[in-house]
């Protein structure tokens, strides 16, 4: 009974796993460039769905010019973040600049409620709500924009970061931004670009998951932590073990939630975490630092 | 006063806290006020744990939301559903939250990095996941009423001020216990490993059993708020207790300045009244919260109370201060012993510093270290290959080779900070080989670093006092309660590490902190530092780097002393100079295998040598 229904978990698996994926990689970016955890990440996931919402129900924007507008707007937040608190604060401590981002998080939720109330929010899926059947699985046509559109970003990203000159220099200042600063590389620049590329990421999964599961101020959080789990999963730091960590996280919550029960859904992603840091600290793809003296 | 057991040195800011708290019940009988402070307590509880996490492993919990609610929960079960008595729920809690942490620890505090975050993360969510969920144990979402309020033999805490009086009673013990933790010689070494953890671990000290037992310790002091609140609410739900009050407690500790015990009280106080002043805003609350915390994070650079210290010491202070620099002015003129006119240093040097085993090797001749075949690879890299060769009492052995020759490597394989691949390291007739970095250094095998690895924010006298450590045998508990027996151990440890000092002409700076001092002084200390290890063998990486030829002519007549008390060393330098005077025997490394040994003289003329120095092509050095 339980097997006939395994193509559906994975199904739902991927979708979910999509959505981590790309928040995932929202943190990789920040990590990459200035090694900072950004709590806020799920936050913009959130802002984007919600600036989605008010352009389309509220101003009756077209779908696509509004989708792209939320991105756009969600990635100016994530720059001003950077540019803004971040960069001001007087304590270059990792840790205090990590609090940093967690007093961002609550501003952006306390926003939010202000701004679009405490309810529910949702809109219509892109392609209807009449699902599709593949092997005995239900799939609604918004499943397969999460997917399409997840690969043509990852394609993009892949693109810009080992075509173009600018992605390349994005990588040589996470790698170290003292040589690339000599070399004539704007390194603070690239770390705005980080931020908010991470914001345009986000607000791209809250905008593609909202239709399925609506939106709300507080929304944000878990699929935060989800995100963090997935790019701890996959080797955290590394863009190919957020895609990988975040559809098998995605994955492994789709069965774990049907074979065991759907109430510890969001225990299992998190078991797996401890899991991964227990057995296999650097995650998937990842590797242990060589410390030296 | 602070020579009584428990009292701590800060006893006069601790009596006066004391006093204020004393203040309300004698003003007020609002219960919201009592209410309001009896919550304070029970975070600055949780914080006071976080802090001495902080302190010591330089790592922060985002889990001791969830010791609170185990403590809380554990007892709530017991208490109420299994109608155990107080006292056996309050044991049986504390044994659980012990427990869980400790085998949240193990695996995480044995990596580098700031896993421990992560792992205490997805440990909170976890564990509200299943208090909302086992709702036949917990009562699920809705929560756990009509819990016993505590009591003790005729007295019940029916009232607010009841519980007050109870609970600043209960924190003020343990916050002065943790005070004297922290000034103890248990809180210096948390200190240095947070600082520099390696460091810490050639100094002998026992870094991962340190962090997880203060871990353990941050997670009980939870547990003991968790219950406390269990007990005085009566009614719980899995709400109190989820990630978000995590953040909420590290929050506070960042606030108030990490590590700093009172700030992590100040940031207590003001985030639990915070909420409830915004209130008032209504929906504006929880906008106002998230700024006004990023406003202090990000203009106050290291929390409120250290902030206002260093605003009070940047007020112009008139006569003591300046008394004070004159004074260190006089000293530093003496303080640099000039190489030829410097009799007075090391010749104090007392034998009885030196391990005895070294005096019975000196005379007979057994080697004090004896590799063989020692080989090391990064990867496809071969750093060390086949390595061998001996290192007798009272002989400096030189280790040269151009640059990624594998002598750092090598040094770093004797003090256990890599393991060989394969071959023996044997020190002293003892076989070191996979034994951990703070094992070899406690069986007296010093090492100074290429890099200076002073404990820069730590007095001289306290980075030599770390060289004493593995000497000293105060636990927790006695650091904890101050007893006569830790008070009577430190004296003599300052004596001793004064003495060390003393031979090193650093007396008179043993309370400066070790970044002033200059380049000279923090490379003595490093090796007065080794040296308080009663080493047999002293591994010196580049002593002479960075010097110039006076400074150096100094280090090497120390060195030179300490050849001729008996020690074993070996000496890693470039400086020719420095070599060829001090060295007994000078072994050649090249890509990781040994080229050449023998006397300074034959080395000077062997054509390998030549050849790897200068090169077929160029100039190499």
């Amino acid at each position: 009974m339980l097997i006939s229904l395994a193509p559906q978990f994975f199904f739902s698996g991927i979708t979910n796993g999509s959505i981590y994926a790309l928040i995932a990689l929202g943190y990789c970016l920040i990590q990459n460039a200035t090694g900072l955890v950004n709590f806020a990440q799920g936050d913009f996931v959130m802002i984007g769905a919600m600036i989605m919402i008010s352009l389309y129900n509220g101003a009756n924007m077209p779908m696509p010019l509004a989708f792209l507008t939320a991105v756009a707007g969600t990635a100016v937040v994530g720059m001003a973040l950077e540019r803004g608190p971040l960069r001001l604060s007087r304590n270059r401590d990792t840790l205090t600049l990590v609090m940093v981002t967690v007093g961002a998080s609550i501003s952006f939720r306390g926003s939010s409620m202000l701004i679009w109330g405490k309810s529910d929010h949702i809109f219509p899926a892109f392609g209807g709500e009449s699902p599709i059947f593949l092997l005995k699985a239900a799939i609604l046509p918004q499943s397969l924009w999460i997917l399409g559109l997840s690969l043509l970003v990852l394609a993009m990203l892949y693109v810009f970061f080992q075509r173009t000159l600018l992605g390349k220099a994005m990588r040589a200042a996470a790698d170290n931004p003292f040589g690339a600063s000599l070399i004539g590389i704007p390194v603070s620049r690239v770390v705005a670009l980080a931020f908010a590329l991470s914001g345009g990421l986000g607000a791209m999964a809250g905008i593609l998951i909202t239709p399925i599961t609506s939106m709300n101020y507080d929304a944000g959080l878990m699929l935060g932590l989800k995100g963090f789990a997935a790019g701890i999963l996959g080797g955290y730091g590394s863009a190919a073990g957020a895609v990988v960590g975040g559809l098998l996280l995605g994955i492994l919550e789709a069965f774990g939630a049907g074979f065991i029960s759907s109430a510890y859904k969001d225990a299992v992603a998190f078991l797996i975490l401890l899991i991964i840091l227990f057995v296999k600290p650097a995650g998937l793809f990842g590797s242990v630092r060589v410390r030296r003296l | 006063m602070s020579r009584l057991p428990f009292v701590p040195e800060q006893w006069p800011a601790l009596l006066v806290l004391a006093i204020f708290l004393a203040l309300p019940p004698l003003l007020s009988e609002s219960s919201y006020l009592f209410f309001m402070l009896n919550i304070i307590a029970l975070n600055a509880l949780v914080v006071l744990g976080l802090n001495l996490l902080i302190g010591s492993t330089g790592q922060v919990s985002l889990g001791h939301a969830a010791f609170y609610g185990l403590g809380a929960y554990v007892s709530a079960i017991a208490s109420t559903t299994f109608q155990w008595p107080l006292p056996a729920a309050f044991f049986l809690s504390l044994l659980f939250v012990a427990v869980t942490s400790f085998l949240l620890a193990l695996p995480t505090l044995r990596l580098e990095g700031h896993y421990l975050v992560m792992a205490t993360l997805g440990f909170n969510i976890i564990v509200s996941i299943l208090l909302g969920q086992m709702e036949n144990l917990t009562g699920g979402p809705s929560g756990f009423p009509g819990i016993p309020r505590l009591h003790a033999g005729g007295l019940d805490v029916a009232s607010d001020v009841r519980f007050y009086c109870i609970i600043w009673l209960l924190f003020l013990l343990l916050f002065a216990g943790t005070l004297n933790l922290t000034e103890s010689r248990l809180g210096r070494a948390f200190q240095a490993i947070h600082e520099k953890e390696l460091t810490a671990k050639a100094l002998g000290i026992h870094t991962y059993r340190y962090k997880v037992s203060t871990f353990v310790l941050s997670a009980v002091y939870a547990g003991v708020a968790g219950f406390c609140y269990a007990h005085y609410v009566t009614f719980i739900s899995p709400k109190s207790f989820d990630i978000f009050h995590s953040v909420q407690v590290v929050t506070m500790v960042v606030l108030g300045g990490m590590g700093s015990m009172w700030g992590g009280l100040a940031g207590a106080a003001l985030l639990t009244c915070l909420p409830t002043w915004l209130h008032r805003f209504e929906d504006l609350h929880v906008l106002l919260y998230g700024l006004i915390l990023m406003g202090v994070l990000v203009f106050l650079p290291q929390g409120l109370i250290p902030s206002l210290h260093r605003a009070a010491a940047s007020l112009p202070r008139v006569v003591p201060s300046r008394k004070a620099c004159g004074h260190e002015h006089s000293k530093t003129a003496g303080v640099l012993p000039v190489s030829e006119g410097s009799p007075a240093l090391l010749q104090e040097f007392s034998p009885n510093g030196a391990n005895p085993s070294v005096i019975a090797h000196h005379h007979g001749h057994a080697p004090v270290l004896r590799l063989e075949e020692v080989s090391v690879s990064f990867g496809g890299l071969q750093a060390l290959c086949n390595v061998s060769f001996e290192v007798f009492p009272g002989e400096v052995v030189a280790l040269i080779g151009p640059n990624g020759a594998g002598k750092t490597t090598l040094l770093n394989a004797i003090s256990g900070l890599l393991r060989p691949d394969s071959g023996e390291i044997i020190h002293a007739g003892a076989r070191i080989t996979n034994l951990p970095p703070h094992r070899v250094a406690a069986m007296g095998v010093g090492r100074t670093f290429q890099a200076v690895q002073v404990y820069e924010r730590l007095t001289v006298l306290q980075n030599v006092l770390l060289g004493l450590h593995v000497e000293g045998r105060s636990s927790f508990f006695s650091s904890m309660f101050r007893t006569p027996f830790e008070r009577g151990e430190e004296q003599s440890l300052k004596a001793k590490g004064l003495g060390f000092l003393r031979q090193f002409a650093l007396g008179e700076k043993s309370h400066v902190p070790a970044v002033q001092l200059s380049l000279l002084e923090q490379k003595l200390l490093e090796l007065a530092r080794a040296l308080a290890l009663s080493p047999s063998l002293l591994l010196l990486d580049e002593p002479a780097g960075g010097l110039n030829p006076r400074e150096s002519g100094v280090l090497m007549h120390a060195v030179e002393m300490l050849r001729k008390k008996g020690m074993g060393i070996i000496l890693v330098e470039h400086d020719m100079n420095v070599v060829m005077q001090l060295a007994d025997r000078v072994v050649v490394l090249q890509y990781g295998c040994c080229i050449a040994s023998g006397t300074p003289e034959r080395i000077q003329k062997d054509p390998r040598v030549i050849a790897a120095y200068l090169g077929s092509g160029g100039l190499r050095h």
